[in-house]
């Protein structure tokens, strides 16, 4: 079993025991089940999901850190959320707002880097939401 | 010598008073308990990337990141005081500048400079009226969110970074109890690497260790920023709702006082008026 713990500065999101964790590292996705190496990664924008006793589920984060080290692992989050607590109208107006303003802006600038980040946050969200348990 | 009626203003004056500071008790008690909230949501967060960023640069090489690099020679160095804008807390503003205060006393002739960065309006007045050498100050903050710690953090890791400050020492007010609050000066910048004794842990690093920490640094000073501005707002709300009931307190105590003053000067009133009266007809018995 892994010990896990996943922390925002808004809350604690997840500490239990799971059987895997997978995420989005700098270099792709990966893994953890227990007995893996020491492990330092970022986390990129994307989806975290652990499994626990058959049992699925997803996070969508906009990026972090994350640690493995004895079976523990630690990820830390600017932000993140549950599947289940995911406001999937709230992510689809995010979206609209990010490409209203991708068009209008010119691709070199600063701000065009920005809202794609925003774009694809917004779009992770809801791929993530739709795969909440019902 | 004050007449009847003043003691009686008196009375019914502090009596308002006594209505205000009771009311403003009840204020710091709720906002207190949500600033407590804020805290725990916080805390976790931030003693997880301290030490994440502990073992991190463990052992890393004094170049690896400019604000790991200690200068061997200090002489100017920052304090960043962090109290509040308002007043009626007690000591808890006064408290944060008499520390810096008698650190630039005690160490000053050490250093060709030492600046003082403020948070809080009441620290800065402190602080300035005493002619101490204020590099920035930050006042009238409404609320204590991401954008203003980019700017703090944004300022400090330039002060550090460009050479004006060799050194940058953090002081505020830490959170133990709603009672209980202690003031805290550590070093900030440059980030010590405590040496715990330990083997550095070999990690496997995506990307390099050396690319996390360019990243996890700047992340650690903002958070640490965060940290400490949610510590030192919980304490003032906690401050203010000691003195308040404090105030509260001696208000009751100053009236009960003065009704015991006032109901005495009335008997004697009383008395002399009976006695005048007595004196009167036992002079008229007398013709």
């Amino acid at each position: 079993m892994l010990d896990l713990e996943i922390i925002t500065p808004e809350k604690i999101l997840v500490k239990e025991q799971v059987d895997m964790v997978e995420a989005k590292g700098a270099y792709g996705e990966f893994g953890v089940l227990p007995g893996h190496t020491q492990f330092l990664t970022t986390i990129e924008i994307g989806e975290i999901r652990y499994m626990k006793g058959g049992t699925t589920n997803y996070l969508a984060t906009s990026g972090g850190y994350a640690e493995v080290l004895d079976d523990r692992v630690t990820i830390l989050l600017d932000d993140a959320e549950l599947a289940e607590e995911i406001d999937v109208e709230k992510a689809k107006r995010e979206m609209e707002e990010a490409e209203k303003a991708l068009k209008a802006l010119a691709f070199d600038e600063n701000q065009y880097k920005l809202m794609e980040m925003a774009l694809f946050k917004a779009i992770m969200k809801i791929e993530v939401a739709s795969k909440r348990h019902l | 010598m004050a007449t009847l009626r003043d003691i009686k203003r008196k009375i019914g004056s502090i009596n308002s008073t006594q209505t205000i500071t009771r009311t403003m008790k009840m204020v710091s008690a709720s906002k207190l308990r949500r600033a407590q909230e804020d805290l725990e949501k916080v805390r976790g967060y931030a003693l997880k990337i301290e030490e994440l960023t502990g073992r991190v640069i463990q052992n890393m090489p004094d170049d690896a990141h400019p604000l790991l690099a200690a200068r061997e020679d200090v002489k100017k160095v920052l304090i960043f005081a962090i109290a509040s804008d308002r007043g009626l807390c007690g000591a808890f503003n006064l408290n944060i500048g008499q520390h810096a205060e008698d650190f630039v006393r005690e160490n000053g002739h050490f250093y060709e400079r030492t600046g003082i960065y403020t948070f809080g309006r009441k620290v800065n007045d402190y602080l300035q009226r005493r002619k101490y050498d204020i590099v920035k100050s930050f006042v009238d903050v409404k609320k204590i969110d991401k954008e203003i710690v980019d700017v703090i953090a944004g300022h400090l890791i330039q002060f550090y970074t460009s050479g004006e400050f060799d050194k940058i020492y953090l002081t505020y007010t830490c959170f133990r109890s709603p009672i209980k609050q202690e003031i805290v000066f550590e070093e900030f910048l440059p980030i010590s690497r405590a040496d715990s004794g330990e083997e550095p842990i070999d990690y496997i690093c995506e990307p390099e260790r050396s690319k996390i920490a360019e990243s996890l640094i700047p992340k650690y000073v903002s958070t640490k920023i965060y940290y400490a501005l949610v510590e030192s707002q919980t304490c003032e709300q906690a401050a203010r709702m000691t003195a308040m009931e404090n105030a509260t307190n001696n208000c009751g105590e100053m009236v009960k006082y003065l009704t015991l003053v006032y109901n005495k000067r009335r008997q004697e009133g009383i008395t002399n008026e009976m006695m005048d009266i007595v004196g009167g007809a036992e002079a008229l018995r007398g013709t």
